[in-house]
């Protein structure tokens, strides 16, 4: 069954409330579209009163990066809050139907659909910023419809983190194609880790995006060229649900552990021997282990296997949105202007290892000296975005539920693919 | 005709029934501004909202209409109709029902065991007993659930000791199989101790003198159990059977915080589907699983209370 968004409407008589009239009253018809910019925002000081939002996590820095450009800016009162991560995107949600959302608020890179498709915030003006001195697929993330509405701030994606004294135990080299990838973690099995892989199991909406990022290396892409249809159930989409089955079939992965906490522990204790994971974990692990130093002598990175469709990764992070009702649009694009700054941007890596999405800023002697960042670096390259339509969180959760059951050898990976396109089908893709 | 006749009564009965009418204003005015505050937060936070969600359950207002909730298209009862042909609804429901049919009696009997042990069987130390039982109720849920995640990961305390007495323990949260009844078990853990201070109070209104009148005629302790303390605890049967269906309908702390409707869906209940929705921007469908919920809820109530109540 499709849920149409223009489906007709079939009222009950009785139920007749006075928000429903409200309703029947209106349409979207009545929605407008909104300009290609912003008006073009000057390098005078910023004034005013600015209110800004971001979860708890990447942004707990956020003050000491700010301390700058505070002084610059005396006559801006600029008002930071932080929102338990868990519930960030709910308390935003509410705010902005509320009309009391921020002027600025933090947006996660990979989801942030929701809330740009509804227009509840403004373009990007023009001149801002450079849109090609970031990662293209940090910045294609915040456009919609050829207009911008979103600055990255931080990005990440996903490479093979391996414990290297186990690799060369076995004297095994990390794997570049699919093929490898199973002989490679059985390896590190032989060299003495517990399962070759920790797969982060919380079967969510993480792990279909896993799933997603096996489609496209598998050559697939979970969306027609014109945005306006899933392509989920594919010999590419079975492809990449087998793979994924492979680890747990090969009994290289458990299917039930490590969680996402559990994940760094396991990794240090030998519990497991890699992980595919972000570079938060670099530098983590010194503190996980209790030791300085662990990590250079313990730890190695390496870009994605690749599939038929070669190494590719997800692209991910935070993004700045400045709200579409702000009271107080010139000050709020000059904050989000200086946070897309590389010495900004660096400051934030300095503060909490989150990674740059503006490039230039890994030329910085911070980022730069560190090697295990490099598969990173060589995996943003080769990032694509998650579809930047409304229902796709809801999709990559119940994937990573699909997911769980091939795992668990419940169904078949055809049997997957198939129930994850019908699912999709019943949500449309949200441009209908 | 005088003004007597034509008022039916004489002017001292109209003046007493003047002044009674006037006290009773009075009173009646009284009683809204006591009740006022309750109405205020009534009407804000319950029907307010209940009336609202069922205005958007007949929606599809998703998370993209956030700026104009009132601009959306009205639907009808398609957001009912996809519900139902969701499976993993259609599972959530099943799921709820097994809380409500193994959750509900297992909490009763526990509570009703250990308020009949304080209320006959332990003599001293009753009331810290009696704190140590409620406990339980008062405890902070999301630290709870921490320990039980814990106590019952596959390396977890309970296994632990399983493994030291030679036994290997199973994995309790990623078998679908027993992920339920450790999320019930936290369920009936977390509220025992109300059903018990409820049967509590309702076994020590019965009559002492009743039991012994039984006594003396012969019954034994399982007859005046069932011959007399149950049919006088009905009412309390019944207030506490309807407090834990309600509970259990909507149960969401103890799969939310243990196993977030996992494994496979196993422990998710129709209450957490709804958080997922919502958290998913799907305001429209979100609406319709809880005003479900509420119909439940209405309907399983008015069942007990008709079933259940005492026969006059």
């Amino acid at each position: 069954m499709t849920r149409s968004r223009h489906a007709s409407a079939r009222f009950a008589p009785g139920v007749a409330l006075v928000a429903v009239l409200a309703l029947t009253a209106c349409g979207r018809g009545a929605e407008s579209a909104p300009s290609s910019t912003s008006a073009p925002v000057d390098d005078e000081p910023a004034t005013g009163t600015v209110e800004l939002w971001a979860p708890d996590g990447d942004a707990a820095a956020l003050d000491d990066v700010l301390a700058s450009f505070r002084e610059e800016n005396p006559d801006l009162d600029l008002q930071v809050t932080l929102v338990p991560a868990d519930e960030y995107t709910t308390k935003l949600q509410s705010a902005v139907a509320g009309g009391a959302g921020p002027d600025v608020a933090q947006l996660y890179t990979e989801s942030q659909a929701q809330f740009l498709a509804g227009g509840a915030f403004a373009p990007v003006p023009e001149g801002l910023v450079d849109g090609g001195s970031f990662f293209p697929g940090a910045w294609e993330s915040g456009v919609l419809d050829g207009i911008a509405y979103s600055v990255p701030w931080y990005s990440y994606t996903y490479a093979l983190v391996y414990r290297s004294d186990f690799a060369q135990a076995a004297g095994a080299k990390p794997p570049t194609t699919w093929d490898e990838t199973i002989p490679f973690f059985e390896a590190l099995q032989g060299g003495g880790a517990g399962k070759g892989l920790g797969a982060d199991v919380g079967w969510d909406i993480y792990n279909g995006q896993d799933v997603t990022q096996y489609l496209w290396q598998a050559g697939g892409h979970p969306m027609s060229d014109d945005g306006l249809e899933w392509t989920l159930d594919t010999p590419e989409m079975v492809d990449a649900l087998t793979y994924n089955r492979s680890f747990f079939t090969s009994a290289i992965a458990d299917p039930d552990a490590p969680g996402f906490l559990d994940s760094q522990p396991y990794f240090v204790e030998g519990r497991t021997g890699a992980m595919m994971t972000g570079p938060w974990v670099i530098g983590q692990l010194d503190d996980v282990a209790g030791e300085d130093g662990w990590t250079s002598e313990h730890v190695a990175t390496a870009p994605l296997p690749a599939g038929a469709g070669g190494s590719v990764g997800a692209i991910a992070g935070g993004s700045w949105g400045v709200g579409a009702d702000s009271d107080n649009p010139e000050a709020s694009w000059k904050v989000v202007r200086h946070l897309a700054e590389p010495g900004t941007q660096v400051a934030q890596y300095e503060a909490l290892a989150s990674l740059p999405a503006v490039r230039s800023a890994w030329d910085d002697p911070a980022i730069a000296h560190e090697p295990l960042l490099d598969a990173f670096f060589e995996q943003l390259e080769d990032a694509e975005t998650y579809p930047q339509v409304e229902p796709w969180a809801q999709i990559a959760t119940q994937l990573g539920a699909e997911m769980e059951a091939v795992a668990k050898e419940r169904q078949t990976p055809e049997e997957a693919a198939a129930a994850i396109q019908a699912f999709a089908e019943s949500l449309g893709t949200g441009t209908e | 005709m005088t003004a007597t006749t034509m008022s039916g009564s004489p002017p001292a009965v109209r003046s007493a029934s003047r002044a009674r009418g006037s006290g009773g204003l009075r009173r009646s005015i009284l009683a809204w501004v006591f009740l006022a505050p309750f109405l205020a937060v009534f009407v804000t936070f319950t029907a307010v909202p209940t009336v609202a969600a069922l205005g958007f359950s007949l929606t599809d207002l998703r998370g993209t209409d956030l700026r104009h909730p009132f601009a959306v298209d009205v639907v009808g009862l398609d957001n009912y109709a996809w519900l139902f042909s969701d499976g993993r609804f259609v599972r959530d429901l099943g799921n709820t029902a097994v809380f409500v049919a193994v959750g509900v009696p297992l909490t009763m009997l526990t509570g009703f065991a250990l308020a009949l042990a304080l209320n006959t069987g332990i003599r001293r130390l009753r009331g810290v007993y009696r704190t140590v039982f409620f406990a339980p109720v008062v405890t902070n849920v999301v630290a709870v659930a921490l320990i039980w995640q814990y106590a019952f990961n596959t390396n977890g305390t309970v296994n632990q000791v399983a493994a030291s007495i030679g036994f290997a323990g199973p994995n309790w949260l990623g078998d679908p199989g027993l992920a339920m009844p450790v999320v019930i078990l936290l369920g009936v853990w977390r509220n025992f101790g109300t059903a018990m201070v409820l049967f509590l109070a309702g076994l020590q209104a019965v009559p002492e003198d009743v039991h012994e009148a039984a006594a003396l005629d012969g019954a034994g302790w399982w007859r005046r159990l069932w011959h007399i303390t149950m049919p006088l605890l009905m009412p309390t049967i019944l207030l506490v059977s309807v407090l834990l269906t309600v509970f259990y309908l909507q149960v969401f702390d103890e799969p939310y915080l243990l196993t977030d409707g996992g494994p496979l869906g196993s422990t998710e209940s129709v209450a957490l589907y709804t958080y997922h929705q919502f958290g998913f921007g799907q305001f429209g469908l979100s609406s319709a699983a809880s005003l479900v919920i509420l119909v439940l809820v209405a309907v399983v109530s008015f069942a007990q209370f008709r079933l259940l109540r005492p026969r006059t």
